[in-house]
């Protein structure tokens, strides 16, 4: 039941003449999540961004199962001249130059994608919240390791590091990425907390949680934590489409997922040497990594909005 | 304010030298070893332990380190397993096409973003700032490659107006004004891709400082003293909306420098991100080191440029 209606219902029930229920009386009942969601709501660009989100995931995990073409690597045309096909109705994003089917790759390498960055943030946010919430809580030696050696890899630059490690530390596996890309991104996120930390720990809410005797990790994790949510949760949510271009652009240039595991930055890497002759096979994956990256980023900066009302960067 | 300068660069110090130790345990603790790429693998077991001694690769790591540290100090960053020549000298033969390549597409995106910036905060609101908003929004979520393949695919393959590849047309002795064309012809393209990714962001930058900046009293004061909107805009606003964009230029540079790399990988520009690919593959240990300091070096000293100029261009900031 609507809470609306709820409290509709209630003042039939017990005459109360004279409260007159105006719409901001109703709004001061919404729970705080349920404000945060109808801000996000009314910002339409986010919620765009969100709705095509939903779809491309859609296609990308039932998308195989619902129109069939699920078999990212069968060599489906034998005949030469068939392969290296432009779209048709029997196979809609065209063929590679070994005859497979670009629709079921683009699916199946969409899911490689999108769960590489996201498995990839979630790891990154576990150590970097970990890390970052114990050197901003309690300083000192811990916090001066952290920081100095956060300054030395922020110096290096992203992707030479990346590349670096990637020549010997994967072994073409989504898993082996998946570790690799946490590896180089999880000091933003512990940097990010260590502040949020270091600022939140003076509030008065903490001196009042220490005063009726909660210990330190409950200080942490149950008051201060919530508190910085907000910063988190839109940088991790940036972090996925960020991660997502790290995957793409370590397995185009070949140290990232190898073949025949697909991925839309393995496709593009085989489809870039065939770029004058079937265009599209550089194209789709391209475009998918495009518009699932700007759909991410309008959603954080729609969480951005949304949590925080007076942080209007845009 | 001298002081203030000096005391950064001390703190640079600390930091480069845990740069040295961090970058050389990096490489040396990864596994797959140099011999393995490198060595002939028909190689005797003395004829490799000689090999091994001549690279010096049996003495403890750190010993390793000292060593090429010391050396590291008089400008020998060591020889290159992968070509036999010392490291310096192929950074030396590299380094002018990064240069080139770097400095051309900075300009460009510095004045295209101050340019779109601008407008979009002055038009703030309007269709036009709209519209650089989305086309804003679109070259974040692109990546550097990407914005190459497809400035490959228009310009070279479907309008066959610009070369895709290289520095210069092979097999044609040009004059000169012909391979100063020829040249820049080559460049367009990755220049375009490298400024593309910095424009979209900076001009956001632009944009929020310049709508901060007018929102000042003494925009309105100028304003009502009766200067001319576009002296007001030039004279008065850029001023000061410029600063942020500045220091923000300074402090991307790491991100310009992995940018400049994929972009030398996609259009085999025979520059520092050429040879690091190259290196790469075939773990040269002592030319990816070298790369690699050389990009912590400059990223570092950019962090200290950008201190220091916020801290000269805005006498309002004081440092204590």
């Amino acid at each position: 039941m609507d809470i609306s209606e709820q409290i509709n219902a209630t003042q039939q029930e017990e005459v109360e003449p004279f409260l007159e229920l105006t719409a901001e009386l109703v709004q001061k009942r919404r729970s705080q999540a349920r404000i945060i969601f109808d801000r996000f709501m009314r910002n339409r660009t986010a919620v765009g961004g969100a709705v095509f989100l939903i779809l491309l995931i859609l296609f990308c995990f039932l998308g195989p199962t619902v129109t069939g073409h699920n078999d990212p690597n069968a060599v489906n045309v034998t005949n030469v001249s068939a392969t290296l096909a432009g779209p048709s109705w029997k196979y809609p994003f065209g063929t590679d130059d070994v005859g497979r089917d670009q629709l079921a790759r683009a699916m199946v390498g969409g899911q490689t994608s999108l769960l590489v960055g996201l498995t990839s943030m979630l790891m990154a946010l576990i150590f970097g919240i970990g890390i970052g919430a114990f050197a901003g809580f309690y300083g000192g030696f811990v916090d001066n390791i952290l920081m100095r050696f956060t300054d030395v890899a922020l110096a290096i630059p992203f992707y030479l590091l990346l590349f670096v490690l990637s020549a010997s530390f994967t072994d073409g596996t989504p898993k082996s990425v998946i570790i690799l890309i946490a590896a180089v991104s999880w000091f933003y996120t512990a940097r990010l907390v260590r502040g949020e930390f270091l600022a939140l720990k003076e509030r008065e809410y903490v001196l009042a949680a220490r005063t009726i005797g909660a210990r330190n990790w409950r200080i942490m994790f149950r008051h201060i934590l919530p508190n910085a949510a907000g910063p988190i949760i839109v940088s991790a949510t940036l972090l996925i489409g960020v991660n997502i271009i790290t995957e793409s652009v370590l397995s185009f240039f070949g140290f990232g997922i190898q073949p025949p595991v697909a991925s839309w930055g393995s496709m593009i890497d085989t489809g870039q040497n065939l770029i004058d002759v079937q265009p599209l096979l550089v194209f789709i994956p391209g475009l998918l990594i495009f518009f699932t990256v700007l759909c991410i980023n309008l959603v954080g900066d729609g969480f951005r909005d949304a949590l925080d009302p007076y942080m209007t960067e845009r | 304010m001298g002081r203030y300068i000096i005391r950064r660069l001390l703190q640079a110090i600390p930091l480069l030298f845990f740069m040295t130790i961090f970058m050389f345990a990096l490489i040396h603790l990864l596994p797959g070893g140099p011999e393995q790429v490198l060595f002939n693998p028909r190689l005797s077991a003395a004829g490799r332990a000689a090999l091994r001694a001549h690279f010096g690769l049996d003495d403890p790591v750190y010993i390793q380190y000292f060593k090429w540290l010391s050396r590291a100090f008089q400008g020998d960053f060591g020889f290159s397993f992968a070509d036999n020549v010392p490291v310096s000298y192929l950074i030396s033969q590299r380094f002018p096409a990064t240069l080139e390549l770097f400095c051309i597409a900075l300009s460009l995106a510095l004045v295209v973003a101050l340019v779109l910036g601008v407008v979009s905060g002055v038009r703030q609101g309007t269709v036009t700032d709209y519209g650089l908003t989305v086309v804003s929004y679109f070259g974040i979520a692109m990546p550097t490659f990407l914005v190459g393949l497809f400035l490959q695919y228009i310009f070279g393959v479907w309008l066959h107006i610009l070369p895709t590849s290289g520095t210069e047309t092979l097999g044609y002795t040009l004059g000169p004004v012909d391979a100063f064309v020829d040249r820049f012809e080559h460049i367009i393209l990755p220049v375009l891709t490298l400024a593309t990714i910095s424009i979209a962001g900076w001009s956001r930058y632009m944009r929020s400082s310049t709508i901060e900046v007018t929102k000042q009293d003494y925009m309105r004061t100028a304003r009502a003293k009766g200067v001319a909107p576009v002296p007001l805009l030039i004279r008065h606003a850029l001023r000061n909306a410029v600063i942020p964009l500045i220091t923000v230029v300074a402090i991307d540079f790491g991100a310009v420098a992995g940018g400049a790399t994929i972009t030398e990988g996609v259009f085999a520009w025979p520059g520092m991100g050429s040879l690091f690919f190259s290196s790469l593959t075939v773990r040269d240990y002592p030319v990816l080191l070298a790369i690699l300091m050389l990009g912590a070096f400059f990223v570092i000293m950019f962090n200290l440029i950008a201190d220091i100029l916020y801290a000269v261009m805005d006498p309002r900031i004081r440092y204590s």
